[in-house]
């Protein structure tokens, strides 16, 4: 019985570990409104760590350009999401159109994106850490130069 | 009731000096750079909050075209001519003046230094003519200037000089429908 009782310890003890490793990074969020022609909710929560995860699966071929493109500004991402990460939350960019609403913001460590239409409502929340490692592990996909 | 009096001075005394001494470390606040621009004849408007010291670090990462480090290379042939660092040295040791007057019919330019700003003023007399109203703070152009090469304008020294000249409207144009405005100041919205 104790043996047991050890053993769930473990497994629980080693669930409770993966779940909290996973979602080290935080959370994306994505919530989609389809309004036409029918009406759908979309709702998606993943662990951030699962995007670089996943850029580490693809196969080098299929990422090597886009790491080349990338690479030359990876001093300017970094930078970039270092100072997203140190900066107040704010609305970093609005758009406003009849009937179109655009907001990228940062939020609680996550850059938020809101899209507003006469169709959809899109919400996407990113932890900057995550896409901070996932800029990182594309850069790092390819060949070095 | 004298040593219990002296105490409770001592800890408002203590707690004074902490709060100065946090407010020191803290150092000053962020500045934001704002634009926003609205067209209200399509009921449009874009607004940009950029923090400045966001800026004045992503700007020397940047190489690409004519920006290196922080710095803008400026050359003859793309201003038509004009030696833009010489014309601007020039405004900086000038005393406050009125450098350009244009009066046209139906047009209104003025360039001049003002209280340790250069003001650019522009009115179209036409019928929904623009008006640019474009003040830049002097420690802003000798920031600009501050670089040693001379086909250079050091654009992150600008940045930095601009966070420290406080809240100040920079850029504003507006004409019958548009209006257009540039400023800094300490909030992270434009509430």
């Amino acid at each position: 019985m104790i043996l047991f009782g050890k053993i769930a310890l473990g497994v629980v003890g080693t669930a409770v570990a993966g779940v909290g490793l996973l979602c080290s990074e935080g959370l994306v969020e994505v919530k989609v409104v389809e309004r036409q022609p029918e009406v759908h909710h979309v709702y998606v929560i993943a662990p951030a760590m699962l995007a670089p995860i996943a850029v580490y699966f693809v196969p080098q071929r299929h990422l090597s350009h886009a790491a080349a493109e990338i690479r030359p500004w990876m001093p300017t991402i970094r930078a970039t999401l270092d100072q997203l990460r140190e900066t107040d939350d704010m609305t970093l960019v609005e758009v406003k159109e009849p009937g179109e609403h655009v907001r990228v913001a940062k939020e609680g460590g996550s850059i938020v994106v809101d899209l507003e239409d006469h169709d959809d409502t899109v919400h996407v929340s990113t932890p900057i850490r995550a896409i901070s490692s996932t800029m990182e592990q594309l850069a790092a996909a390819g060949p070095s130069i | 009731m004298r040593k219990r009096l002296c105490g409770i001075g001592m800890i408002f005394v203590l707690a004074g000096m902490v709060a100065t001494a946090r407010a020191a470390i803290a150092g000053p606040a962020e500045r934001y750079l704002h634009v926003k621009v609205e067209d209200a004849s399509k009921g449009e408007s874009v607004n940009v909050n950029v923090p400045l010291s966001m800026a004045e670090k992503i700007l020397p990462t940047i190489h690409k075209g004519d920006m290196h480090n922080g710095h803008v290379k400026i050359g003859h042939a793309d201003m038509g001519d004009v030696d833009i660092r010489a014309l601007l040295d020039a405004v900086r040791t000038a005393p406050d003046n009125e450098f350009v007057t244009v009066k046209e019919k139906d047009q209104d330019v003025r360039v001049a230094k003002s209280n340790g700003n250069l003001v650019v003023h522009v009115r179209d007399g036409n019928k929904g003519g623009q008006k640019v109203d474009i003040t830049v703070p002097m420690k802003v152009v000798d920031a600009l200037l501050s670089t040693a090469k001379d086909n250079e304008l050091d654009v992150s020294a600008a940045i930095r000089a601009l966070s420290d000249a406080g809240d100040s409207l920079l850029v504003t144009v507006e004409d019958a429908s548009q209006h257009i405005r540039i400023w800094v100041d300490s909030k992270g919205s434009q509430e």
